[in-house]
């Protein structure tokens, strides 16, 4: 954690501008597209880093919530769309080949675009506050939650597939309409949607920083190291968990929301164990202590995994590099990139510290019999 | 012989036992307010798990704790916490990975909620009062460092600041100079002193030396029994607290 709060915010800020401004110099509709969904995953990297960097909450289902996030807005999309992709009476399509006759009572609600844009973010943090209710307040933690948060995401997966007439089942939710606000439409492919993706990931980011920087934040960190000392401090330990668990649940379902709009559609694989491993890859390579790192993990290991998967040399040997690259990185670095940085850091500091002790020996007032 | 009525805390005939082994046996203790007791007993007396169960860190099997006459032993960890009470462990126990300055604002606990909290940004309206306590136990210097990186001794007092940060009415102090140089237990017992009719004060100690130097009352425990109870001298000339020493010492060497 940084001390320099200033510093910190600097930073956070220019990596930001620099995604903000990739448009003015990239005009590739299809490049555009990539990076766009690039920043999705920098987005799950960020809720991920909140859960487990800074709370020890590792949660193996984080897709869940991305995918419960993805859905909500495919739904509103899917009834926006012009009569001849739906069927009769305004139905979507695959309700109609499912013989259903009239519009779930769920579906109802999402005619509205902006409860569905509400619904995308609070939908998956009420799932995941129920759920840690459930975990927290049982004190069920570690690899048990761990394990919990993979079972609910296999689950709910299930639901979806399984209630095809109304969740298009195993195909998803395709054929959608535009997003459309203000009179501005995003198009997958545009300039505007880029930039919406990259918007709503500064929001996420500082709001994730003001988070952790907090008091609440420091608790939670407490809560990483020693869990039950900090009971004994008079903190509702459950409460503070299921907050951060829901909070990096919204950040997933706007994610999510994003996902279906620059991917077009939404899928019951979005909610699957090889995304949900994959934030958790990211996180880990680009330090999950740290919400910049954890993103630019994200960023940078999808980025390199694209372009080994698109070059004929690595074609078919892709995936090994990459998992090698990752255990490498585990084993080698415990903090990720973002660690070598702050270790770089401190070291600085403590050769700056040693300096002026030297100057000042003698003149110490701590207490003797100091055995540092 | 100290009056229940107007004792800050009471615990009345508690028993514990865990899988078939007693622990703590019908134990009746009174603390009033202000008072500093000083809890001694040979190994497995059970002076740990007493306070285990008036913090509510393991539960009574039998009997009641009453503090500031409510009744405390149902209630779970961070409710007894609320009500006042706060709690030294016996293996110092602090944020390692944090800084000094930051676990120091941990501790500082008078605001719990989540949200309350989150709106917290820096400690300022702490700061000096923190600033003091991380001087009154020396540790001015160590604000910035990480609590890995502080020697034993300091971690002792460290955890010591971070109770007083959390400022509760009733401390419960386990084993407080363990591990500290002659000269640092000679400091904590200047500061306990300090603490005294500010704060009740509950220690565990083995130091018979630092008992005497801060104890008005001890209550000596032997097979989760209370034994004895009265001033340093009281106790030593007992003769069923010499017989549950034997074999180890007497009482200085416990």
């Amino acid at each position: 954690m940084s001390n320099k709060p200033i510093l910190q915010l600097l930073i956070y800020g220019a990596v930001c501008l620099a995604l903000l401004l990739i448009p003015a110099f990239v005009d590739d509709a299809f490049l555009l597209n990539k990076f766009a969904r690039y920043l999705i995953f920098g987005m799950l990297a960020v809720a991920l880093s909140l859960s487990w960097g800074y709370a020890g909450i590792l949660n193996l289902g984080q897709a869940t919530t991305f995918g419960l996030g993805s859905y909500c807005m495919a739904m509103a999309l899917k009834l926006k769309t012009v009569p001849i992709h739906t069927g009769a009476e305004g139905l979507p399509d695959f309700m109609v080949w499912n013989n259903v006759t009239e519009l779930p009572w769920l579906w109802w609600p999402f005619q509205s675009l902006p409860f569905a844009v509400a619904a995308g973010i609070l939908v998956p943090a009420a799932f995941a506050a129920l759920l840690g209710w459930f975990m927290f307040g049982g004190r069920v933690a570690g690899v048990y939650s761990a394990i919990i948060t993979l079972a609910a995401m296999v689950v709910v997966n299930l639901i979806i597939v399984d209630q095809q007439s109304y969740t298009g089942g195993f195909n998803g939710i395709t054929d959608l309409a535009r997003f459309e606000v203000l009179g501005i439409s995003f198009d997958a492919y545009a300039r505007s949607t880029y930039l919406l993706v990259a918007a709503c990931l500064t929001v996420a980011l500082f709001a994730a920083l003001a988070v952790t920087r907090s008091k609440t934040g420091l608790i939670l960190q407490a809560i990483r190291d020693q869990e039950e000392r900090v009971r004994f401090f008079g903190y509702d330990v459950a409460r503070y968990k299921t907050f951060v668990f829901a909070a990096s649940a919204a950040i997933a379902g706007l994610a999510g929301m994003l996902y279906t709009i620059v991917m077009e559609f939404a899928s019951p694989t979005f909610l699957g164990v090889p995304l949900s491993l994959s934030i958790v890859i990211w996180v880990a390579v680009g330090g999950r202590q740290s919400l910049l790192g954890a993103m630019l993990g994200a960023l940078l290991v999808t980025g390199v995994q694209g372009s080994l998967s698109e070059s004929e040399t690595f074609l078919s040997t892709w995936t090994l590099v990459m998992g090698g690259l990752f255990v490498l990185i585990v084993l080698f670095m415990p903090r990720g990139l973002a660690g070598i940085v702050s270790g770089l850091r401190r070291r600085g500091t403590a050769r700056k510290a040693a300096a002026q002790q030297s100057g000042s020996v003698g003149a110490t007032g701590a207490p003797a019999g100091r055995t540092a | 012989m100290t009056g229940m009525a107007q004792a800050q805390l009471a615990l009345r005939d508690v028993t514990v036992s865990f899988g078939g082994f007693v622990a703590v046996d019908r134990l009746d203790l009174a603390v009033n307010r202000g008072e500093l007791r000083c809890l001694i007993g040979p190994n497995g007396a059970g002076k740990t798990t007493t306070l285990d169960l008036i913090c509510g860190r393991a539960r009574i099997s039998s009997g009641a704790i009453v503090f500031d006459g409510t009744e405390i032993h149902q209630l779970s960890e961070f409710e007894i916490a609320r009500t006042g009470i706060g709690r030294k462990f016996q293996v110092p126990s602090v944020f390692r990975e944090l800084s000094v300055r930051d676990n120091l604002e941990i501790g500082s606990s008078r605001q719990h909620g989540v949200l309350h909290n989150l709106g917290r940004f820096g400690g300022a309206a702490d700061r000096e009062r923190l600033e003091r306590l991380a001087e009154l136990v020396g540790l001015s210097d160590d604000l910035g460092k990480q609590a890995a990186q502080l020697s034993h001794g300091q971690t002792q007092w460290l955890e010591i600041a971070l109770i007083l940060a959390q400022d509760p009415p009733l401390i419960l102090m386990d084993e407080p100079t363990a591990g500290m140089t002659a000269h640092e237990t000679g400091k904590t017992a200047e500061l306990f002193n300090t603490l005294r009719g500010k704060h009740t004060l509950i220690v565990v100690e083995h130091d018979m030396g630092f008992v005497r130097d801060i104890a008005e009352t001890i209550s000596v425990m032997h097979q989760g029994r209370l034994l004895a109870q009265g001033t340093a001298d009281e106790v030593s000339d007992d003769p069923q607290v010499r017989e549950a020493y034997l074999g180890s010492g007497g009482i200085g060497h416990a």
